[in-house]
Parts: structure tokens; sequence; C-alpha cells
């Protein structure tokens, strides 16, 4: 397919999708809307910072193997600007969707204590500073990086390393604060302290599976050609370790919450685990762990590009799956999934491939002034 | 002479190892081996080697640890001796899941281990001849040695030509040796005893530390324990008695102290329990076992005791006890009256009470008017 | 291609390639300097330093027999705190060798080529750890000669364990952890042990060469298989860092003592066990590095890597005191606040204060290049992390314990002297068996360092991290 012929069909997926996200407000209810509209949100939110985490850490630890790799993921990173108007939009969803934001939680015994925190004048500043707060690394890291094409000056790595603390400081405060607001507030009587590193480990697999298939897409239209299979498989290596780390962080959360079998705690988990829900947690279980974990287990799958490129998108899936489960329990129902959660899709998944189509044409696709790209190519396993 | 095991040749580089390895494969002389002081990249390639099955083996042995604990684990604990503790179903998955990782864990390991050691590269074999040539002690320390074992018709000058043709600095025959074979009769015994001797070690140990330990002092299962045993003297109190009265004034369960010093006091209580069939079925119980043996069963004083007893007990049916209310009825039986004692040590509050409802009955049966009949 | 090639006027100092290994270093010479260790008389101060460390041991196993013999009443238990220096311990010297499997499993899996040099001295550190850590659950239950009744095994009671406990999952948890240890650290060793054999003239030390090296020669064919086995159990290592040290939090994590039931124990514990653990290995290499004049194998670089990971680690734990807090704030569980206010207030608010201070505040002084490089401040650093990852535990177990739901339960603890000695007696037995080790065995793994060296592999020449 052509890229005109491309940008067209994914135009009117998107214009489709536009119309049914718009049509569900009516029709669907505002309760489903917002539901849904948090959850894309929250998934691309969470899919760029994964991505940022990776530019990070990769200045971090100075990794010479992702080097070749890293415009990749800065461009997916730069999701984070649309997303400032989609989080903005979604400060909506606060009186619909969280109770501690409603009126009544100031007379409520349990939520009156910290009816300030959550109601919707703070919550809202805390939004607010997290979206304009993840601009920060974009702008250090990443312009920084563009202009590294250009000028080919090598303090700019160094000045990256130096920055790269702060910006793990910021990602660690961005995805535990979304996970405390977004996730806890739907029921804010219920607590716990792991959803930050839990949100932490959807999100930088989110990041990994984007980065990838957009590493094999590229490579599929003939760029990227210096990327090997010794790349790759370290991309892989990350996927299979990071999905065991969730399944870790989402079994010893629930684990432990079985075990005390505190009210307080435990009603989360009925709300999630009861009737259909049950279906959908072990839908999850299976696309978020069992199924990548048994596809990459074998030394080779982790650098196969075809093995490759259908785990990320049952990761992608997953994530999505992931954020669905924790959020949509609190409309109290059962599982909905019709017209409105497609069109959510359509919706978002054309808008944001759009803005990585546009994305991608940044740039150069390796960061050619970086002193190690040389050597992050000629790496070997 | 004896046959030749293999032509060595020892090179001093990695680069001038696999620059060997194509040209002496070439004249396929006899199976090419490769001895490394530490592993080489691209050496397996260069030698045509298989890939190592180990990988796969690991994952089933994984999985069957996963199964095996698992099932251990639900079979112990929610089939043989099912209990309920914290409150959860005894086969609760959840609470298995820690274990089963860290028994997969296990199998892993000693498969990949102990399989590799001994499936795959046969070891411990301390009789393969390289480990008594010269040039094993390069080969551990910075040489690397290309070996041509042979392998059916064998030529050794052939080899030797091929090996110094590709650079080899130095080149050692190396004989197969003299020793004879493995399974000789003297080694089987000594195989055997060697194992009858673990066996017997550590069944002892075993046994010892199962056994005979927990019952050695100092752990002697708390044999002696510092608490009062009945029948024991004890220091504590003066008279040396472990045993002794309660202090005055106590009071046993279910046994109010009685605020009356005679029956006639207690004239005025009223007895608290319902007329009930079941009522006067526990007072006729409690009556047969306490009081007929002195009242008679009819409560008419002729006792099923023998006359030797010496006193005279009361006939209930006289006027004047039929007179008395049922509060002192009750007194009676709590303080006792002349040469009867009290029975509150031997019954119960309710008891004493069913059983004067009892005595009314029998009172009024003995003098029954015409109406009761009719 | 070389970096520096493409910027002639030279690349900036800092983004220069580290050194691995200063000054020339051949497979030969890299024998020779290791393995001479093992062979020749250790140096005077080695037998003094083993000789007050076996005293202090022997001291603390006096401790150990007054225990058994008396009772756990010995100690300073009591009710409500029912568990306190014993369980301090245990996780305390569990953690501690978390650091020898990430350095020798996890950066192995991540092929960072740097690990090989103290990989070998890292491990074995996990080995002794481990099994000082051991001592601890088996000398704190009452009747210490029936502590095999912790095993599932058919017996005449007719009884089985309890799995639902997660001091039984440590028990498994444990064991596993030592004994893969064991195995991945032998399996390490086998080829160096096999440099050791050929190098020794012929006698007993020779012989228990030959027969721990179990005949390896080097082959290729067996090469494969051994590298084959050595990155499964690497990545099965990996796996238990996480899994162990989450086991051990479970035992806190899945009461309901206020200030345990955090559901971010099973990530926290691990961090700190790693954090603990790499200041511990840093303290050790260095008296290693200096006495066994080991500078250009183990360098600067080593060690400024390492103090990177304790800051960041630092870092973590400052997350996840912030986090707990919050947490316990977000809780509105007034009897939650009141142990939360208890860890920086009350009897024991100074052990808060000391551990904030010595796991958050003072690693921050490795920020600065000087302090990761000094000597002075390394080993302060890490000494405070030592003592402030101790405290931790003891802030966690003692001050939850001590005040929790019912106030008439509210007791105070004091630790007695059998309690301190044998605190002593653990660190005894540890240095004890690395003073050994260093003695006999191979400190550095010279096969896994000869591999890594420049002209080492065939094509390259430069080395890998």
């Amino acid at each position: 397919m052509s890229a005109s012929r491309t940008r067209k069909v994914l135009w009117s997926f998107t214009a489709l999708g536009g119309a049914g996200v718009a049509a569900s407000y009516f029709v669907a209810g505002a309760p489903r809307f917002w539901a849904n509209w948090t959850v894309w949100f929250l998934y691309l939110f969470t899919l760029a910072l994964g991505a940022l985490f990776l530019v990070a850490l990769e200045h971090l630890v100075s990794a010479r193997w992702s080097v070749p790799l890293r415009r990749i993921p800065e461009r997916v990173a730069s999701l984070l600007l649309p997303l400032v108007a989609v989080g903005i939009v979604a400060l909506g969803a606060l009186p619909v969707l969280y109770p501690g934001a409603k009126p009544e939680a100031a007379s409520d015994p349990v939520l009156a204590g910290k009816a300030f925190w959550l109601g919707v004048p703070f919550f809202s500043v805390r939004v607010l500073f997290c979206l304009a707060l993840g601009l920060l690394p974009l702008w250090i890291l990443i312009r920084g990086s563009l202009r590294q094409d250009r000028d080919r000056d090598p303090r700019f790595t160094i000045r990256a390393r130096r920055f790269a603390p702060l910006c793990m400081a910021i990602f660690a405060l961005l995805v535990t604060v979304a996970a405390f607001d977004w996730i806890g507030g739907l029921d804010p009587g219920w607590y716990s302290d792991v959803i930050g590193v839990y949100l932490f480990a959807g999100a930088f697999l989110a990041g990994l599976a984007a980065t990838t298939l957009a590493v094999l897409s590229l490579k599929g239209q003939g760029r990227l050609q210096g990327i090997r299979f010794d790349h790759l498989y370290n991309l892989g290596g990350f996927l299979f370790g990071f999905t065991v780390f969730w399944a870790y962080i989402a079994f010893a959360q629930y684990m432990l919450m079985w075990y005390a079998n505190l009210p307080e705690e435990v009603v989360w988990y009925q709300a999630h685990l009861g009737g259909l829900w049950l279906g959908v947690a072990l839908l999850l279980a299976l696309l978020h762990f069992f199924v990548p974990f048994f596809a990459l287990v074998p030394r080779d799958a982790k650098g196969d590009m075809k093995r490759l490129r259908w785990v990320a998108l049952v990761v992608l899936a997953a994530h999505w799956l992931d954020l669905y489960w924790l959020i949509f329990p609190a409309l109290g129902q059962r599982p909905l999934f019709s017209w409105p959660e497609l069109a959510f899709a359509l919706f978002f998944v054309g808008g944001a491939l759009l803005w990585l189509r546009g994305a991608m044409e940044t740039g150069e696709d390796m960061p050619v002034g970086d002193p190690f790209l040389e050597e992050g190519l000629e790496f070997r396993l | 002479m004896s046959e030749t095991f293999a032509v060595l040749g020892l090179f001093d580089s990695a680069d001038a190892l696999m620059e060997a390895i194509p040209k002496v494969r070439a004249k396929a002389l006899g199976r090419v081996e490769a001895y490394t002081p530490y592993p080489v990249h691209g050496l397996d390639e260069a030698l045509g080697l298989r890939r190592s099955p180990l990988g796969g083996m690991v994952l089933v042995m994984g999985v069957l640890g996963v199964l095996t604990a698992l099932l251990f684990q639900w079979w112990m604990s929610a089939v043989d001796y099912p209990l309920v503790t914290g409150g959860k179903d005894p086969s609760s998955w959840q609470a298995f899941v820690p274990i089963m990782f860290e028994i997969m864990v296990l199998f892993a390991t000693f498969t990949a281990g102990l399989g590799m050691l001994l499936l795959l590269n046969r070891l411990p074999h301390w009789g393969h001849p390289v480990l008594q040539s010269q040039a094993i002690r390069g080969i551990t320390r910075d040489r690397f040695a290309l070996a041509v074992e042979a392998d059916g018709a064998f030529d050794p000058a052939s080899a030797r030509s091929a090996l110094a043709d590709a650079g080899a600095l130095e080149i050692e025959v190396l004989p197969v040796p003299a020793a004879g074979p493995m399974f000789t009769a003297s080694f089987i015994q000594r195989s055997l005893a060697g194992i009858a001797a673990a066996c017997v070690v550590s069944g002892s140990l075993l046994y010892w530390a199962i056994k005979l330990m927990p019952v050695l002092p100092p752990m002697v299962h708390m044999e002696n324990q510092p608490k009062l045993d009945p029948q024991e003297s004890s220091t504590f109190f003066k008279d040396g008695h472990g045993m002794q009265l309660p202090v005055a004034g106590t009071v046993a369960r279910g046994f109010l102290p009685f605020a009356m010093t005679t029956p006639e006091q207690s004239a005025g209580l009223v007895n608290p329990l319902p007329r009930t069939p079941a009522v006067l079925a526990r007072g006729r119980a409690q009556y047969q076992v306490h009081c007929a043996v002195c009242h008679g069963v009819l409560g008419d004083g002729v006792p099923t005791l023998t006359a030797a007893y010496g006193a005279k007990p009361a006939n209930l049916h006289t006027p004047a006890i039929r007179a008395y209310s049922d509060g002192t009825l009750y007194g009676t039986i709590v303080l006792g009256k002349n040469a009867m004692p009290s029975y509150a040590a031997d019954m119960a509050v309710d008891d004493r009470w069913a059983v004067v409802h009892y005595v009314r009955a029998l009172q009024r049966a003995l003098n029954a008017k015409d109406e009761d009949v009719r | 291609m070389n970096p520096e090639a493409s910027y002639p006027s030279g690349l900036p100092q800092t983004l220069r390639a580290p050194a691995m290994t200063v000054g020339t270093v051949t497979p030969g010479s890299l024998d020779d300097q290791v393995l001479r260790f093992p062979a020749q008389a250790p140096p005077r101060k080695w037998y003094l330093a083993l000789a007050f460390t076996s005293l202090v041991a022997c001291i603390g196993m006096g401790f150990i027999g007054y225990t058994f013999y008396t009772g756990i009443g010995a100690w300073g238990n009591n009710s409500p705190v029912f568990w306190a220096f014993d369980i301090i311990n245990f996780v305390f010297w569990v953690g501690i060798g978390h650091a020898g499997t990430l350095i020798s499993a996890i950066l192995f899996v991540f092929r960072k080529r740097w690990r090989n040099a103290i990989a070998r001295f890292a491990e074995a550190m996990t080995i002794f750890a481990v099994m000082c850590a051991g001592l601890f659950p088996l000398i704190h239950v009452g009747r210490p000669w029936l502590a095999f009744w912790l095993a599932p095994y058919p017996n005449q009671r007719g009884l089985w364990t309890n799995f639902r406990s997660p001091l039984l999952w440590d028990v498994f948890a444990v064991s596993t952890y030592f004994s893969v240890s064991l195995m991945f650290w032998y399996l390490g060793l086998l080829p160096d042990l096999a440099s050791l054999r050929d190098r020794t003239a012929p006698g007993i030390r020779k012989t228990l060469y030959t027969i721990l090296s179990l005949g390896w020669r080097g082959a290729a064919s067996h090469w494969q298989h051994y590298e084959k086995a050595y990155l499964l159990l690497a990545g099965l290592a990996t796996g238990l860092v996480l899994s162990v040290h989450s086991v051990v939090s479970f035992d806190f994590a899945t009461s309901i003592v206020p200030g345990w039931h955090m559901t971010i124990f099973p990530p926290y514990f691990v961090v700190g066990a790693i954090f603990a653990g790499f200041a511990m290995v840093v303290m050790v290499l260095i008296v290693v590095r200096e006495s066994m004049d080991l500078q250009n194998l183990i360098t600067d670089f080593h060690l400024e890597v390492m103090n990177k990971v304790i800051l960041g680690m630092s870092c973590l734990m400052g997350y996840a005191y912030v986090v707990e807090a919050f947490t316990a704030w977000y809780s509105m569980n007034p009897i939650l606040h009141h142990t939360f206010l208890n860890y920086i207030s009350g009897t024991y608010g100074w052990a808060g204060w000391l551990t904030m201070g010595c796991n958050v505040a003072i690693p921050q002084l490795l920020w600065f290049r000087h302090c990761r490089r000094s000597y002075f401040w390394m080993i302060l650093v890490a000494l405070g992390v030592t003592v402030g990852m101790w405290f931790e535990r003891f802030v966690i177990i003692v001050v939850s314990l001590h005040q929790d739901y019912l106030p008439s339960a509210w007791h105070n603890y004091r630790p007695t002297l059998v309690d301190y000695g044998i605190l002593l007696d653990s660190f005894g037995i540890f240095f004890s068996l690395v003073l050994l080790f260093a003695r006999v065995l191979p400190v550095i793994a010279t096969t896994e360092l000869k591999a890594i060296l420049p002209g080492a592999q065939p094509g390259h020449g430069a080395h890998h991290e």
C-alpha cells in the first residue's frame, strides 16, 4: 500500500472512530464514554512514558547496543505532546467516575480526611502538572538528540547522561501519581502501594512492544538496515523479562490481598473478579503472561522478526486489556464490549498511528550524531 | 606400540585456531575437536557441532517441576489431611504458587547443571588421554589445541602434516591409554562397598537425628516440666504438699453461695423453673439418684438403704412437710437437716428446683383427690 | 570502529571507554597473578584476621549453645515482639546474598562483561551469606533439634507441613536459593579448578583439584553445553533474586500487622537486598583488592559502577519510603497512621531516622565523582548502608510489633547480650568463610576474565561490555 493510500485509510478510520466516539457519549451514556476515554488516555500515556523510559534508561546505563535503535522510542515518546490535549479532556471523567471527586465525598467518613486530595481542584492540578512535566524530558532528551543529528556534538551525550537520573525521577513520579489517581481513585477507599510499580511494568512493556513493532515495520520498509538479530534479541529479551516482572507484581498484589482478606482491600478484587470479570482476568493472565512468555522462551524466538511482531501485538493488546480490566468494573456492570469500545479503538489507534507516521519522518532513522552509533551497529551477542 | 588416540596441534591465539580449523577439517582425517582455555565465539559453527539440547531439557523439567509441586502440595493440603488454616480453603492454589516457582527453578537448575555434566559432557571422567598429555598445561592456561581424533582408519603422519600446514606451533601424539576396561571386578566391588558404606553412614545419621537425638538430654521433649502434677510434693507451700484445698471462701462455678442459714429462712424463695414434663422428668431423674436412697422411691421415708443405717429419713407426705413452701424444700436440699447432709455440691441449682417440682408432684400423687382422677 | 575515530579532536574524557583491566593482561599473566594464592602460604595478617573472626564466631556459637540449652527466653523476644533479632538477622543476611547473584547472574544475562572480574567473589559471598541466614530459622525455633519437622516427609504424626504459611515458602525458597547458587558457583569454578589442577605439582592438592574439576579438559563440545547451562542457570538465578526476597517479604506482607501489610513489600525488599548486598561487596572487594594486589583486575571502573548501583538503589529505597508513607496516610487507617508516626517518633524513632539517614541521605554523597573513587567515602557510605539496612529491618519488625492493634498488649523490646552475641557470631562466620575462600580458591574467575581480554576472541580487537 502506498504511503498516501495508507494515510487516507488511517484518516478515514480515525474519522469513523471519532464519529463513533462522539455518538457513544449520547447513546451509550456518559460513564461508559468517560471510562473508554480514561482507558485510552492512560494507554497512550503509559505507552509514551514507557518509550521515554527506554530512552532514559539507555542514557542512564550508557548502553551501546541500543544506540542505533534509540530514535524509534524517541519518536514514540513524542505522543506525549498530543496527549496533553487528551489528558485535559480526560478531566471530564472526574465528576462522573471518581467518587472522591464528587461533592458527597466530603461527608463520607473514610474519604473526608483526604477529600482535598481526591477533589476535582487538586486532582486536576496534579494531572495538568504531570502532563506538563512529561514534556520536560521530551524537550531535553529528544530535542537534544535530534539536534545532535545536525551538529554532531558529543556534549549532548554527556548532558543526556547527567539528566537521565532526573528523568527517571520524573518518570517515577508521573507513573505513580497516574496509578494512584486514575486507577486507585476509582475506588478511593481502596489502596495498594504497588500500583505505581504495576503500572510501570505495563508501561515499559507497552513502550517496548511499540518500539519493537515500529522497528520491525521500518525494517520491512527497507530502513534501519544496520539492525540485526543481535539487537532484536535484546529487545525480545527485555519483552520476555518484563513480562515475567509484570506477572510477578500482579500476582504479588493479588496474593497478598487474598491472604490477608481485609475487607477494605478485598472489595476491589471482588469487583474485578466477580462474575464475568473473572473471565476477563483469566484472559488478561493468558495474553499478558502465558502467551508472550512461552512464545519468547526459545532463544531464537527472541530475535525472530515474525515471532516478535505478533508477540508485540499481543503485548499491546494485553496492555489495553489490563487497563480495561482495571477501569471498567467501576461502571458496576458486567464486561461491556461493543461498538463504543471499537469506535474508541479506531479513533485512538488511528490517531496515534497518524501521529507516529509523522514522527517517523522526524530526524534520521538512527541518531547519526551519537558517538557510539558505530559501536552499537557492530554489537554482537 | 600403542594405538594413537589423537594428534594434537597447539596454537597460541584464538585467531590462529579459527583459521586452522577449516583447513584441517577439509582434509577429513578423523573427528576434529578443539581444546580452549575459555569459550571462543564461533567455535561451535566452525566445528560443525549440533545445537545443544539442554534448553529443551530444562524447559521440560521446569514445567514438570511446576506440576510436581502443584500436585504434591494439593494432595498433601487438600486430599490427604485437609486442614483449614487462616480461613482459607484447603486447596487454595494461590498459596501454592511460591513453592511451585521455587521447585520449578530447582528442577530446572539440577537438569541444567547435572544434565550438562553427566549426560551431555559425560563428566566426571578422569581417564581421558588429553588429561595425561603435555598439552593440557597450556590448554587450561593460554594455549588453543586442535585435535584430530582417530576415527576408523587413521594415519597419524598425515594428521601431523595437516596440523603443521595449518600453523600449529607444537604437535603432540596422544596414545590410547593402557588402562583396561573400566568395569573390572574390583572397581565394581569398590563401588558397591562405597555405596553400601554411604547408605549405612547416612542411615545411621538420619536415625540418630530423628530418633535418638531428640530424646537425649537436654532435648528431653519437655519431660521434666516445672509444673505441679497431682500427688507431687512442693516446696512452695509450707506443709510441703503440692495439692492444697481451695482458699477459704472459694466458690465453685455454678455453685453460688447460699445466703440463708436455715431452711425456714429460705421459705420465701420462688421456684424459677416452669412445671413442664421435661422439668418433671429431670426432677425425677435427680430424685431417684440422690434422694430415693433415703426418702424412698415414693417419697414415703421407706428407704432403699438397709436398716443398718440408723437414721430415720423423713416421710415427705406428712402434713408438716406438705405445708413447706418450695423455698423451704430448696433450703433443705442446700443446707441439709439433722442427719441429712447438704446436697449443694452434688446438685446444680436447676436440678434442685426440678426436684422440688417432682416432690410436689409426688405429694400430690399420694394425696390425690377425686378430681385429679376424673 | 572506534568511536574516537569519528571525533578527531578526541572524545570528552567522560565518554571514553572505561578501563576494565589496567596494563597488559594476558591469559598467562592472569593465571600467574590470581592462581598463585592457593599455592602459596598466606601472609601473617590473614592468619590474624582469621583468628579474630573465628574467635568471634566461636563465642557466638557458645551463645547459640546457651540458647539451645535454656530456651528462647534467653533472648529479648517477648509478647508482642515475638520476632526480633532472629528475623532481622535472617532477612539481613538473605538480602546480602542477593547482590552476589545479581552481579553473577543478572549482569551475565545483560552481557555486562565487566562483571567477570568480580562475579566469583560475589557468588562466594552469596553462598556464605545464605549459610549465615539459614542459621537463624534453625535456631529461633523452640526445639531446634526438631527443625526437620519443617520438611514435608511422611511421618508417624500423620501430619503434613502447612503450605499456606509463608514461613514454609521461606524454607523452600532459601534452600532452593542455596542449592542453585552453589551449583552456579561450582560450575563457574570448574574451568578454574582445571587450571589449578594443571599448575600444581603432584600431591594432595593436585589430587583434590583433579577430583573437584571432574576431568574438565576444555573441549569445544563441552564448552558448548557448558555455556548453555551457564546461561540457563544465570536466567534461573535471576528469577530467584526476585522471588527469594519476595517470599521473605511475604513473611510480613501476608500478615495484617500494621505497617507490614503493604503490597509494595516484595519489590521493596528485593531493592533493599540488592542495596545492602552491594554495600557489603564493595567493602569486601576493597579489602581483597588491596591485600591481594589486584588493582589491575578489579579496577576503579568496577568500584565506580558498583557505587552507581548503590546510589540507584538508594533512590529506589527513597521512592519506596515516600510511597509507603503516602499510602499509609491515604488509607485513612488511624492504626496505620500511628505505626508510621512510631517510625519517626516514640521509643524507636531514633532507629527510623537512622535508617532513612543511612539509606537515603548518606548514599547521595555518591553523586559526587570524588566520593565514588575515594576509598574513605566509599567505605563510609557502604558501612552506613549496611547499618541502615540492618536497622531498616529492625524498624519494620520491632516498631510495628511493639505497638499494634491492642494497646493493652503494647510492650517495649530490649535485646539481650545473647542477641548481640549471635548477631556478631553471624558476622564472624561470614568473614571467616570469606577469608578461607580467598585462601583456597581463585577469587577472580580467571576463565571468564580471559574470555574478555583484548585479543581473546577471534576477529575483534576490543572487548565487549
